[in-house]
């Protein structure tokens, strides 16, 4: 069962890669050639590896394996233009962008090989919207630029997450940079973020130049920023009674605002 | 993209090289507004990037043979003006030009051709088109009032 599961995965994968890839007619016959060498091995490790189970048809697997090819296809520049079917059309067709849930569920390899996709295809749009502006007409679609920005940012948290699961567990570590609470000069406190040094803090003259330390001079002057701070908030506060009294004076009938 | 605040390891020698995981830097490839060799392509690149990162990113990712690279800075106009007669800047952007390498030559495609707009059968747009048409044969005078306005006579 478990391999039929990861099986019906890797279909499903299949299929949104194919969505994101568009086949070229013009691949050139070296790298079909190329593709189905690489096809055939593939599909004999998965036959060793899933010990053929009984169902899989030829037609399947072979569909299954042409969809992941389009991958391998090598364009050069030719990557940095939109299918040639869909020049000039007004609208084209897209997917969903990724959800986070769906990207859950990859691996990282696959969220690796899929940043990449997705970076190809964000250059493609912004030469396209770029060109649309040049010749000053509509870029067709253009929704599918945020499309791919939503689904980069997804990927990346989920990336981010996976780190920080990794990084808890191992030690226990929060952030990917250490830091700490520290005070400067002027009595704030703020979150120093620790870097690299090439030598040791001590022979370090530009690190012992600052101050992470309130003098204690300076002590009646944080006591008169918390006064001038709590005295603003006190006079906003009674500027905004005032004016409702007043208001409510002018009409008795007014409601009075919860907030 | 949300900005990432990736720091590198500090580099001594004989460290494993600094690299990048999921690059977040996009290329425009662009027409060149003046003629330029048949060898060479045009991109707005980000600011950051310097010419062997172009160089990696372009053989790297798209798998292009790369000769040389020239880059220059575009300094964007700040001469518009807004309703509070304000200077507006545009941002400025690195422009790189590429030379390809191992003879090969490169054109600007035109992605926007004509194509013929003739709305499918059936369809919400062909109807609204018929619609429009019978609309403007029914607007039509007479033609046998010979161009005699409509109030006229009985």
């Amino acid at each position: 069962m478990a391999s039929s599961s990861s099986l019906g995965r890797v279909l499903t994968l299949c299929k949104q890669f194919q969505s994101v890839f568009r086949i070229s007619p013009a691949i050139n016959v070296q790298h079909c050639s190329v593709n189905l060498k690489i096809c055939q091995q593939n599909l004999l490790s998965e036959r060793i590896s899933l010990i053929a189970p009984p169902w899989i048809s030829p037609i399947n697997s072979v569909a299954q394996h042409r969809a992941l090819h389009t991958s391998v296809s090598r364009r050069g520049l030719e990557e940095f233009f939109d299918n040639p079917e869909n020049w000039g059309e007004s609208t084209v067709k897209s997917g969903a962008p990724w959800t986070a849930k769906q990207l859950r569920t990859k691996s990282n390899e696959d969220l690796h090989k899929l940043w990449y996709v997705l970076l190809k295809e964000r250059n493609m749009l912004l030469t396209l919207e770029q060109e649309a502006k040049r010749q000053r007409v509509q870029m067709p679609s253009p929704e599918r630029l945020r499309k791919v920005e939503r689904s980069m940012i997804r990927l990346d948290t989920v990336v981010n997450e996976r780190e920080t699961a990794l990084r808890l567990l191992q030690t226990g570590q929060e952030k990917g940079r250490p830091g700490a609470w520290r005070r400067n000069m002027f009595g704030f406190e703020y979150w120093y973020r620790f870097k690299e040094y090439a030598i040791p803090w001590y022979m370090n003259k530009r690190y012992k130049r600052k101050k992470f330390y309130t003098p204690y001079f300076v002590q009646p002057h944080i006591r008169l920023r918390i006064e001038k701070f709590l005295r603003e908030k006190a006079r906003k506060a009674d500027l905004k009674r005032k004016s409702l009294a007043k208001l409510k004076e002018r009409f008795p009938q007014m409601k009075v605002p919860s907030s | 993209m949300p900005v990432t605040r990736l720091l590198h390891p500090l580099y001594q020698l004989g460290n494993p090289q600094l690299r990048i995981f999921r690059p977040n830097w996009f290329l425009t490839l662009v027409r060149p507004g003046k003629e330029q060799p048949p060898d060479t392509v045009q991109f707005r690149v980000p600011m950051e990037m310097t010419k062997y990162d172009i160089k990696n990113y372009l053989e790297k990712i798209y798998n292009v043979p790369v000769g040389a690279i020239r880059t220059r800075i575009q300094f964007g106009s700040n001469k518009k003006r807004n309703h509070l007669n304000q200077k507006v800047k545009q941002p400025d952007y690195k422009v790189a030009y590429v030379q390809l390498a191992q003879g090969q030559t490169f054109t600007f495609p035109n992605i926007f051709p004509e194509k013929d707009q003739t709305p499918t059968e059936g369809s919400m747009e062909e109807m609204q088109e018929k619609f429009m048409e019978d609309e403007k044969q029914r607007q039509k005078l007479d033609p046998r009032r010979g161009g005699v306005t409509e109030w006229f006579g009985l």
